[in-house]
Parts: C-alpha cells; structure tokens; sequence
C-alpha cells in the first residue's frame, strides 16, 4: 500500500505541479492590482511552458481540480495506512533525530567513519519525509484558501488573504518540489536499491546505506571513502 | 545468519524469475518515465481524461454548490488599495464595446423568462432602486485580484420586481459585447452580494468597464461577470456561457 501510494503520489504530484505552473503562468506575479508585492523578484517573468502541462489556463485548471482529489485521496490513504500499521514510528521525528541528523551530515562530509546506526530511515530522511507531510498539508490549506476565498474566506484570511495564500501556496509548492528533488537524487546517489525495493517490495538487507557505509555518490569516490573494513568475513 | 540469507536468496530469485535485475529496471524505467514527460510537457494530456476532467468538474460544482452560502461575505481587506485605471479592462470585441443610442436607441435592461413581469429598466430607473454600494475584491481567473467599490442594484431585487417563478433555476446574463454571455445557477445569482452595477469607484461606470451596466459578484469568477449588460434571463435549465463554453468551468466560483 505504501507503495502504491507513492507512485500514484509521486504521478500526480507532477502534474499538480505542471498545471499549478501553468495556472501561475496566466499571472506570473502576485501584487494586487495597483499595489506592489514585496517578496517575489521575479514577478512578471513566465514559467516557461515546456516545464507546465495543462496546455492552457483551462486545460490546467481542470487538471488541477481533479488531480488534487487523487491526491488528496492518497495522502489519507497512506497516512491511515501509516497509523494503522504503527509505521508512523519510522518516520515522525522523535527526540534525538536533531543530533543524529548531524552526525549523518558529519558522515557524509567525512567528518566521520561510519555510517550512524539508524532504524528504517536515518534522522536525515525521517526529517525530510515529515516535512514533506507538513508542506503536503500547508498546500491543501492555502490551495483551498485560493479556490475559494470566498466561501471559505476564514482560511484565506487565516493565511494573510487571497494574496498572501497565493502566494504561501506557491513558496510550499516550491518547497515541495525541492524536498523532492533532493529525495529523488539522494535515491539515486546513496540507496539505488530502494528504488527497486519501491517497485518490488524486496529489500536486501544487507545492500542498506548504513552496511554499505555509503556516502552520496560514494561509488564515484575514491576507494578510502567507499566502504569501512568489512564487519565480520562472515 | 541463516534466516537473513535465507530472505536475500528468495529476493534474488523472485527478480530473476521477473528478468528484472537493476540495470534493466532502471533503464526502462528511466526510458519511459522520460518519454511520458516529454510528451506531457506543455500538453494538455491525453483526450482519454476528458471524460474524467468533465466527471470531476460536476463533482467540484457539487462542493461548491454545497460551500456557497448567502451568508459569506467578501470584504476587501481594510489595508487594500482601490486598483481604479491599473484595474485590467476586459472585452471581447475588438474595440471597446460602445453602446450607440442613435443606432439602437437608449440603452435598456430586460428582465424576462421566467418571471411573472418582465421589465425592461432604463439607466434611470436603474439607479432609483434601492442602492447597494461594496468594496469587494475582485478575483480573476487568471489570479490577479483587484478592489473597487461597485454600486448597484441587486439581483435578487430585480428577480423579487420581476417575480421570477418558481421553476427559474438559473440566470443568463446577457451582453452587447458580441455574443457574450454567461448563465449563473440562481443561489449565486440571488447572493447579497450579486448587483448589476453602475457604479465603480464614487463614478458611473466608464465604457472601459462595462457601462452602462454590469453583473458583478465576489462569489464568482471575473469571466462570470457579464460587462456590457442588456438582458437578465431566468431559466430553468443552465445556458453555458462565452468562456465556459470553451472550456472553463461552468460554476466558475470562489
């Protein structure tokens, strides 16, 4: 089920993504008309359309509205699951993380040996999977707030108005976007074999970053930073 | 240990019975991840969702429906500025649309369908109902925002003189700028906040924004806000509408 979650996530986080950028492109600014926006330099400069899916504003729009309930849907989904199956623990961050979280960030700048021991997740993933849950909620509320700043007019003041909720809505957006990306690159970089476990369901316990001892990219490393001295010949 | 071995050597034997080892997985994964991008990217999807995108238009409008209430309100925040000439001036004629007295005679809105009097208002006698003036944040599809203050008459007003029927669920909000012309269901349509304005910004209303007259309401979309208004219809069923029927939703709210 997690899983399945995720891909049908992942799919339609994309296109949320393309057809947000492509409703953002009708507007590509977020002042009020005739006042100024203080926190956007880009204001007036498109999204260019090869990164936006939806084909037009309308085309978007209808992506975006019906794609936010797949969305939605899988979100309490995965999340029921979660709690459900206790597997919360493995990522919600518990006391501690802040300090292993540094001292994976001293392992990966070699400022030490060995990979921290860890449970599922290390302290850097379960702190970026449970923002990415936080940013994931922030983007239905201030996604709700701007579709109807009206009927739920309460939500939209509670985020400073239509344009401050437009405008929260496309910083988590971007937010999102980037834990995304770093998630996507540490896969490929420190674990490539859970993206095959994502896929299969089979993990091989023994090819896990922490008995690998693997850093970012380690195997583009010279060998002193590839792996630790065997554990045991077995 | 023996157990752990165990595990490792049923995983490989289950993908190499799939033929899937990484390399390959990868590949194909990568190839046709890749290859659905690019034919995604900047499209407006594959026809086959249409049905689907249309399925969850009508379920979105049911939500809507279900969210709008008399009772909500739009106020401009108090720290917003009136947008006055930077507020964006839409038509779809080529030019402003102007109405030409000499041409068609005065100006007059009709109120007909499905209503026991139907009238047809000069601009006067427009103006002599009872007035409504609001400072209400506009909301543009495009997700540009802008304020002003709108006076006019209400809606609901005008359907209570005509005494629109029982059976009139839905309004049509007709223009003199070409064709145009947007259909409300009747709760928005009958909403406090729903006016044909006359009146923007302590002025009458220029041609730039829609004189001699317009519909204008926070609860709904800009493109739902028929400029250039002659004709209210109260229907029984929904009549489409300029933008929506190309392709923007029919509900249109906010």
């Amino acid at each position: 089920m997690v899983r399945l979650t995720h891909w049908v996530s992942a799919l339609a986080i994309l296109v949320m993504v393309g057809s947000g950028l492509r409703i953002f492109d009708a507007y590509p600014a977020f002042a009020r008309k005739g006042e100024t926006f203080c926190c956007y330099p880009w204001a007036g400069h498109a999204i260019p359309a090869k990164l936006t899916f939806g084909g037009w504003l309308a085309g978007a729009r209808n992506w975006h509205f019906a794609m936010m309930w797949v969305l939605v849907a899988t979100g309490l989904v995965y999340v029921g699951f979660l709690f459900l199956h206790g597997e919360w623990r493995d990522i919600a961050p518990r006391r501690g993380d802040a300090r292993d979280a540094w001292e994976m960030v001293r392992f990966y700048l070699f400022a030490r040996r060995d990979h921290p021991r860890q449970g599922k997740h290390n302290a850097l993933q379960k702190g970026a999977y449970s923002a990415m849950t936080v940013v994931a909620v922030l983007l239905v509320l201030t996604g709700l707030a701007i579709w109807k700043p009206v009927s739920l007019g309460w939500l939209t003041r509670l985020f400073g108005g239509y344009v401050w909720a437009r405008y929260w809505h496309f910083a988590a957006m971007a937010l999102l976007v980037l834990l995304v990306v770093v998630h996507v690159v540490m896969v490929l970089a420190v674990d490539p074999y859970a993206l095959r476990s994502m896929i299969t369901g089979w993990y091989d316990p023994r090819l896990s970053p922490q008995e690998r001892n693997a850093r970012p990219f380690y195997h583009l490393l010279p060998r002193w930073g590839r792996h630790k001295e065997a554990p045991d010949a077995r | 240990m023996p157990g752990d071995r165990w595990q490792v050597e049923a995983a490989r034997h289950a993908a190499e019975r799939f033929g899937i080892d990484r390399r390959r997985f990868l590949a194909a994964a990568g190839g046709s991840l890749g290859a659905l991008l690019l034919a995604a990217c900047n499209s407006s999807g594959p026809k086959g969702a249409r049905a689907l995108l249309e399925f969850a238009e009508r379920k979105n409008e049911g939500v809507e429906r279900l969210l709008l209430r008399h009772s909500v309100m739009d106020h401009a925040p108090r720290s917003a500025k009136l947008a006055r000439n930077a507020f964006p001036s839409y038509y779809v004629s080529d030019s402003v649309p102007m109405w030409d007295a000499a041409l068609r005679g005065a100006w007059t809105l009709e109120v007909s369908g499905l209503v026991r009097r139907p009238l047809r208002l000069s601009l006067d006698d427009l103006v002599k109902l009872p007035r409504v003036t609001q400072r209400v944040e506009h909301f543009c599809v495009e997700g540009w925002s802008a304020v002003a203050e709108r006076a006019g008459v209400r809606v609901s007003e005008l359907a209570r003189l005509a005494g629109a029927t029982a059976d009139a669920q839905y309004v049509d909000f007709q223009s003199f700028d070409r064709d145009y012309h947007e259909s409300w269901d009747l709760e928005s349509a009958t909403h406090p906040q729903t006016l044909v304005v006359y009146g923007q910004d302590g002025h009458m209303l220029s041609p730039a924004y829609g004189a001699p007259a317009r519909v204008f309401s926070p609860v709904k979309l800009g493109y739902k806000n028929t400029k250039y208004l002659t004709r209210i219809a109260f229907l029984p069923r929904r009549n489409g509408g300029y933008w929506s029927d190309q392709g923007y939703e029919w509900y249109g709210g906010t």
